[in-house]
């Protein structure tokens, strides 16, 4: 007998499941927001166990996991680790062009969200999260998760407002000043280099589009654009030339070094004082502590140089959402973890701890967040300024075709710092615009020259 | 198929140890069974069912796709946005009209020139070396040279990116002391040369072994008549011990150039590391940015199709030459 | 392919050898001179690896900041960081390869010599047909093939398996190729004639015969196809999403690509690097004892 009804009470669960992700699954073109009558904003629990696979790529999630797991014994979720960034998008829209093979759980980097919709890859969870889940993340966030419309394909989960990192006991010996506009920053590079010629203020990395990206967010750019139904590209914009023949005048001045980043040789540098800032993000602690340990302690952080003296706008670089994908059979509870993921205090607590990341949703970056970093512990307000700073963040769109243009720049102005002159920093930024503009048209999107 | 990544390549052993058979002077060859019998193919039939399922319907899929594209309508988000459609020759058109992939192409023959000749010379030195007499610390040299073999390609490369900083350099530390300087082979027009001896590293034991391999099945009454005439070492290695492995140097110098014109391990492995490696820098980097980062898979099968035929045009030409001498025991 | 070629060059030399000269000419020096090139050679080969052993004693901030190839003390540390990364998961990649390699290596040597016999000791229509086609397998990278093979075995829902690694590994062209030609230089026809006389079935022969004879060949091929799946990135890479079925090749190179916003874990990458190259080495000075045998039995047929 209690079986039976057992059976009876899962199998109208399961219905219930079936109908919700069926009527949210639907009709994502225009982002209808209210999907199905039938979805939730109560977490519930499905009778019999359900496993879910989430791909990340994020440290310590496992621990994230097990706290999940412990209170939802019902809801099983297992992480596998993929490697960083695009090969782990490529894996998955090969599993979804397959048919099979993909997670029900997605880490997504935001600039790469328009490229996984397009794809058809990322569900339609807008009726699976709760109604009020937009107030709890900027304006900024909010909309590169739902891409201007009202359908919400991933859940921010951390963030990158970019800062200025520097060696605050390299600036004592030498004298300097901490810049608080470019001109400063440009005038500090040079007293900096040629009191030790050795050493550099900053180097331009050819290989860190991202990067480059959120500097030309700060001066205002937005490299792609949706107008109607149209997509515009707009990378060689006023504001990204007037980035990249800045900093293309510092390394044909020499101030400025012209080596990547993330590579042994840069990490030398880090140690041993030849690289004495670093234009980075609010995760910037956990590389330096990875990278440069014996730094500790001698580095701070300040808030990104600005171009008119006054102003307060910073770019971002980095930080991903969460999204649940179309091949998910269970995506009712794989929202119900996403969000709770990304909004919890719990789960941003560990986040934070094991993961070293910044979380974007408001609440938790005021509460999760008091002491500095141990890299930073000379630094006690750290996170009081990186929550003004992240409020900050100027809005910037991606387009579908966001690797060719990472590509393209990776190419372009590896050219360019190879030349070292800032004529080639302005043409590798118009050779981005041609290859993403054509590009685009050629894949057959509609473009607005 | 079982590819790797290094580019070491195949060569051909000469057959090891058989029995001498001089019963075999007096009466021909028996002819194989001509019986029209299932046995060959009974044997052959798992190669042939694994090559079709795993090589040849991929690879008949991959020449399928290379002929599609994808068309997007509107702004491409949401569900029926993309429908894959015919293309024609429209990826080959675009492929072979792209300047970086001919350059690429280009750039690949000239390091296939820098790079087989070398290999293959110095393995057959080292090789002649280990079969001459008298020489010293054969075992430690040959376990040593076959050593980098063992190590993946991706870790080679990585390992000798830290040879080639600068900064991280234990070469270019010793080369400051002695006050030359620290070259940047990463950053100037060496990184041909850089890339070639991570590959030259890795393949040279390889090819020693089989060249080795093919000298030691060669009888040593041959050289002893040589000896007594008094011919010295490097003449008998010149003028008996070369000509006999001839055919076995030239199958490994065809593998060694399908494989070299295959590079893509040691390329893109160094590439964060500098900035003078572009995406396309090599013909198979680029089907790799089509396939894995544009998510372009259609012009990546088309590039791979092009790449290909050149491959099977440039070895078959060879292997035909060459197949009859290389099979002659089976006649 | 020996026979054809012995006879014509063994004529030269000792009509055109040089003068004669005392063999001690070539006794004392040239001895010299070739085992310093045979050192030079080792050296060259060993370096990357000599620094790989100094690296992996080092911590994070001892490998950016001291002189390369100097040694340190923290190889404990980093063989400890590196087992803790996420449980032990090294350890299971490590089982990982061995597994692709060691019984995909089986697999493959048996599928090989099967082949390799079956085109060397017959005659039938197709035959080279048959050989040339498996021969154009080589001609085509793994780059190429990792796309296509994902989707048609997603097809069969065979996607991150061991199997998916395994299967596609088995196929060797080159491996079918180096056993035609031990099958054709190790097995004699009229020991084949003969138990077929005596009535034995062809996969006896085979069995009992033939894989015997040609067993010096196999532990090559066997040799060889274990280090290139041991090696092999492309396929697993593509094929396996769940981290705990990934190789080596594939596990190490996770390490590294933490993503943007994470450092990479250079000396957890550079400790399993070492650790990966012993099981090889290990295996390379076992089997070596083979080719010593192999070559031991001398002459070539006539």
């Amino acid at each position: 007998m209690r079986l039976h009804t057992s059976l009876k009470v899962a199998a109208a669960v399961a219905a219930t499941a079936l109908l919700a992700s069926a009527c949210s699954s639907g009709g994502s073109g225009d982002g209808d927001g209210s999907a199905s009558p039938s979805t939730r904003t109560t977490p519930t629990d499905p009778a019999q166990k359900i496993d879910l696979t989430y791909w990340t790529w994020a440290p310590g999630m496992d621990e994230v996991v097990k706290a999940w797991n412990t209170a939802h014994p019902n809801i099983h979720v297992t992480v596998n680790k993929q490697d960083g960034g695009d090969p782990a998008v490529t894996k998955l829209l090969t599993a979804i062009k397959a048919g099979s093979g993909a997670p029900d759980i997605m880490q997504a980097e935001y600039q790469k969200i328009p490229t996984l919709v397009a794809a058809d890859a990322l569900a339609d969870i807008t009726g699976d999260v709760s109604a009020d889940l937009e107030s709890e993340f900027s304006e900024g966030a909010w909309q590169s998760v739902t891409l201007g419309s009202d359908t919400v394909y991933a859940v921010p989960q951390d963030s990158g407002p970019m800062e200025f990192y520097y060696r605050a006991d390299v600036f004592e010996k030498y004298g300097l000043k901490v810049p608080t506009t470019w001109d400063e920053y440009a005038q500090v590079a040079a007293q900096l280099h040629q009191k030790d010629p050795k050493a550099y203020l900053g180097t331009f990395s050819a290989n860190d589009a991202g990067w480059f990206t959120g500097l030309a967010q700060q001066a205002g750019a937005s490299w792609w654009g949706i107008d109607g139904d149209a997509w515009s590209v707009d990378i060689d914009s006023a504001a990204t030339q007037k980035v990249a023949s800045y900093w293309g005048k510092l390394v044909q001045q020499g101030v400025i070094d012209n080596k990547p980043m993330y590579t042994p040789a840069w990490n030398k540098a880090l140690n041993d004082g030849t690289q004495v800032g670093w234009v980075s993000a609010i995760w910037a602690p956990g590389v330096l502590e990875g990278n440069a340990a014996s730094t500790k302690g001698k580095w701070k952080m300040a808030k990104l140089p600005q171009w008119n003296a006054g102003d307060d706008v910073t770019g971002n670089w980095g930080g991903s959402a969460t999204a649940v994908t179309t091949q998910s059979k269970n995506p009712q509870y794989a929202a119900e973890f996403v969000e709770w993921l990304n909004t919890s205090p719990e789960a941003a607590k560990l986040l934070v701890t094991e993961g070293g990341l910044y979380p974007a949703a408001l609440e938790s970056q005021k509460t999760a967040l008091s002491d500095p970093p141990a890299f930073f512990s000379n630094q006690p307000d750290f996170y009081t300024l990186a929550s003004q700073i992240s409020s900050t963040v100027a809005p910037f769109t991606y387009g579908p075709n966001v690797n060719v243009a990472y590509s393209s720049y990776n190419d372009e102005f590896g050219k360019a710092t190879k030349a070292k002159t800032e004529q080639a920093f302005t043409d590798a930024v118009s050779a981005m615009q041609t290859t993403t503009l054509d590009d685009l048209k050629q894949s057959g999107y509609n473009v607005k020259e | 198929m079982t590819t790797s990544t290094t580019t070491a390549a195949p060569g051909t052993p000469a057959p090891p140890a058989g029995r001498p058979r001089p019963a075999d002077a007096a009466r021909p060859r028996r002819r194989r069974r001509r019986a029209g019998s299932a046995a060959p193919y009974a044997f052959l039939a798992p190669a042939i069912a694994l090559f079709a399922l795993f090589l040849a319907l991929p690879i008949g899929y991959a020449v399928y796709l290379s002929f599609r594209r994808v068309k997007v309508s509107g702004l491409g988000l949401g569900k029926n946005a993309r429908t894959e459609v015919w293309a024609g020759l429209e990826n080959y058109r675009t492929a072979l009209s792209d300047p970086d992939f001919v350059a690429s192409v280009l750039r690949v023959l000239v390091y296939g020139v820098i790079l087989v000749p070398t290999m293959l010379g110095l393995a057959l030195l080292f090789a002649l070396l280990l079969d001459a007499r008298r020489v010293r610390a054969k075992s430690f040299s040959r376990v040593s040279i076959f050593l980098p073999y063992a190590v993946p390609a991706v870790i080679s490369s990585l390992l000798w990116g830290f040879l080639y900083l600068p900064s991280v350099s234990p070469i270019t530390y010793v080369t400051e002391k002695l006050g030359w300087g620290s070259p940047d082979v990463l950053d100037s027009g060496w990184v041909m040369f850089a890339i070639a001896n991570i590959a030259l590293w890795g393949g040279v034991g390889f090819n020693m072994v089989v060249i080795y391999t093919a000298l030691k099945a060669i009888p040593t009454d041959l050289y002893e008549a040589a000896r007594l005439d008094g011919a010295s070492e490097r003449q008998i290695a010149w003028r008996i011990k070369v000509p006999i492995v001839l055919p076995s140097l030239i199958l490994t110098f065809i593998f060694s150039m399908i494989a070299t014109l295959q590079v893509f391990a040691e390329p893109i492995t160094l590439k964060p590391l500098t900035n003078t490696i572009a995406s396309t820098w090599s013909p198979l980097m680029t089907v790799y940015r089509d396939a894995f980062v544009r998510n372009d898979i259609y012009s990546a099968a088309a590039l791979s199709v092009v790449i290909a035929l050149a491959t099977l045009v440039l070895s078959f030409g060879f292997l035909r030459l060459v197949q009859r001498r290389a099979f002659s025991q089976e006649k | 392919m020996t026979t054809t070629t012995v006879s014509a060059p063994a004529a030269p030399p000792s009509g055109r050898a040089a003068p004669a000269r005392a063999s001690g000419r070539t006794a004392g020096r040239s001895a010299w001179g070739g085992s310093v090139v045979l050192l030079l050679g080792a050296a060259y080969c060993l370096l990357p690896v000599v620094w790989v052993v100094m690296a992996s004693t080092k911590n994070a901030s001892e490998l950016f900041d001291s002189f390369t190839l100097a040694p340190s003390t923290h190889l404990w540390d980093n063989l400890v960081d590196l087992s803790g990364y996420r449980d032990g998961l090294f350890w299971r990649w490590m089982l990982n390869t061995a597994l692709y390699a060691g019984v995909g290596g089986l697999l493959s040597v048996l599928v090989s010599a099967m082949a390799g016999y079956g085109l060397a000791k017959y005659t039938f229509r197709g035959k080279t047909a048959i050989f040339n086609m498996i021969l154009a397998g080589v001609l085509v990278p793994g780059v190429v093939l990792a796309i296509p093979q994902y989707l048609l075995l997603a097809k069969v829902g065979m996607t991150n398996t061991y199997w998916a690694v395994l299967l596609p590994s088995i196929i060797s062209p080159y491996g079918i190729y180096l056993s035609r030609i031990y099958a054709a230089a190790a097995v004699p026809d009229d020991v084949l004639e003969a138990a077929r006389t005596d009535g034995a079935k062809e996969g006896r022969i085979f069995f009992s015969l033939a894989v015997p004879m040609m067993l010096p060949g196999l532990v090559t091929v066997f040799l060889f196809q274990f280090v290139a799946i041991w090696n092999n990135f492309m396929l697993p890479y593509i094929m396996l999403g769940d981290d705990h079925l990934f190789p080596l090749t594939v596990g190490l190179s996770g390490l590294l690509n933490q993503g943007a916003t994470q450092p990479a874990m250079y000396t957890s990458v550079i400790t399993g690097a070492l650790l990966s190259i012993i099981p090889l080495v290990a295996l390379f000075l076992t089997l070596q004892r083979f080719w010593q045998v192999d070559l031991a039995a001398g002459a070539v047929k006539a």
